[in-house]
């Protein structure tokens, strides 16, 4: 077995060192363009874009649909900054255009749920019913979410990035835990 | 029978002549670890405790690796090679299952080893797809989550939701199984896996039962499996 057992030794250190081995190295573009809220931001391309116009309320559906597809592209706009979060060198001109929409979100979401537009509409939906029920509960979250969203849209280096991401999901967070239907 | 029944059966004491090794230490654990972990996941993803999701998780998968590991480097019942079997040979196996004379397989039985490969199959693709995981408000996301796209990360995620549910179900049938073998063939599956004997009557194989691998594997296969978690979790 002395023999078997050194072979098997060197396969499996051949395998860590292989694992080791192809780490990929993320592409180093420090790009620290200093991005504020007051800039023009410049759309990165093919990036995530902002909040899309609202279709009228009259027609339900339509409504409820684009309203969903919005938080859609938040989350889109939220994963870019997750990413950048967790990279040691963000691209912060890709972070800063995705909080500056993150930002653009929060600030028009306060219009996208008028009377009618929950479950009580019969349209499958993930907005609970207390989001109308407990208005004034479901305003202060979003209150917190202009909040947090504003100050990581007016961050401009990495470090301020990193130090105020947190708190941005953590506000989603708060409103998704009490107003946002878990999927069954 | 009743005259070859021991005298001692001590978990974790020494054997008595008439007891057989069956299962090694570090398979047991893997065993017991993959329960607790597996119920752990559970509950920290259904009370929201993502820290400690994360964590189970990414256990789990060195866990999933070290298993696999040992099914070619652990003793002999640990092995795939040696458990694995054809269609045959459960064809086989599930027809003399009522027939007299039946005697418990040394290890796992060929319809036995079906349901570790399909429960090993299904912990990996749960343990996976939450690698590449993210929750609805990006505060807590699996380690490579940044590897995918939005819509490729929402996509895994609700299969990482889903698919818990086929997990449940496999688990469900690994557990009726053991119930079969306890209350019909009055055979305790349970007992052999915590103290990794049983009695060498029962059963077939050497009636000393298994023999030890070199430790230096057992040393190997858990510093693979660390590795593991540490790279990804870096």
């Amino acid at each position: 077995m002395g023999v078997k057992t050194i072979l098997l030794a060197a396969a499996a250190s051949a395998c860590l060192l292989a694992a080791c081995g192809p780490e990929p190295e993320k592409p180093a573009e420090p790009a620290p363009a200093p991005e504020t809220a007051a800039a023009a931001p410049e759309p990165a391309a093919a990036g995530p874009t902002g909040p899309a116009a609202m279709p009228p309320a009259t027609d339900l559906a339509a409504f409820m649909k684009a309203r969903h597809d919005n938080y859609e592209m938040l989350g889109a706009n939220m994963k870019v900054l997750q990413d950048n979060f967790r990279s040691e060198t963000p691209d912060m001109a890709a972070a800063g255009a995705a909080a500056v929409n993150v930002k653009a979100f929060a600030d028009a979401m306060g219009d996208w749920f008028p009377a009618g537009t929950g479950p009580d509409s019969g349209i499958e939906s993930e907005a609970k019913a207390n989001i109308w029920s407990d208005r004034a509960g479901f305003d202060a979250a979003h209150a917190r979410m202009k909040d947090e969203a504003g100050k990581l849209a007016a961050v401009s280096d990495a470090a301020g990035f990193k130090a105020q991401f947190p708190a941005t999901g953590l506000a989603c967070k708060n409103c998704h835990d009490t107003f946002r239907e878990e999927k069954p | 029978m009743d005259a070859d029944r021991p005298t001692a059966e001590t978990p974790g004491g020494a054997p008595a002549p008439s007891l057989q090794k069956v299962w090694d230490a570090p398979t047991r654990l893997t065993h017991w670890s993959l329960v607790i972990l597996i119920a752990l996941s559970w509950w920290s993803a259904e009370n929201g405790q993502m820290a400690i999701h994360y964590w189970s998780g990414l256990t789990l998968v060195g866990l999933l690796a070290f298993r696999i590991y040992w099914g070619f480097a652990g003793p002999e019942t640990a092995r795939f090679a040696r458990f694995i079997r054809g269609p045959r040979a459960v064809a086989g196996y599930v027809r003399g299952l009522f027939r007299q004379g039946h005697r418990a397989v040394f290890g796992h039985s060929p319809l036995g080893a079906l349901s570790v490969i399909a429960l090993l199959l299904a912990i990996g693709l749960q343990a996976g797809t939450g690698l590449f995981a993210s929750d609805t408000s990006y505060v807590s996301s699996g380690p490579l989550s940044h590897l995918v796209d939005y819509d490729m990360s929402e996509a895994i995620t609700e299969l990482h939701e889903d698919f818990f549910n086929v997990l449940l179900g496999l688990i469900g049938l690994h557990l009726g199984a053991i119930l079969f073998y306890l209350t019909v063939k009055r055979a305790n599956l349970i007992g052999p896996m915590i103290t990794g004997y049983r009695r060498a009557v029962d059963v077939e194989g050497p009636p000393h039962g298994l023999a030890p691998v070199s430790w230096l594997r057992l040393v190997i296969g858990t510093g693979l499996a660390a590795g593991l978690v540490w790279l990804l979790a870096s």
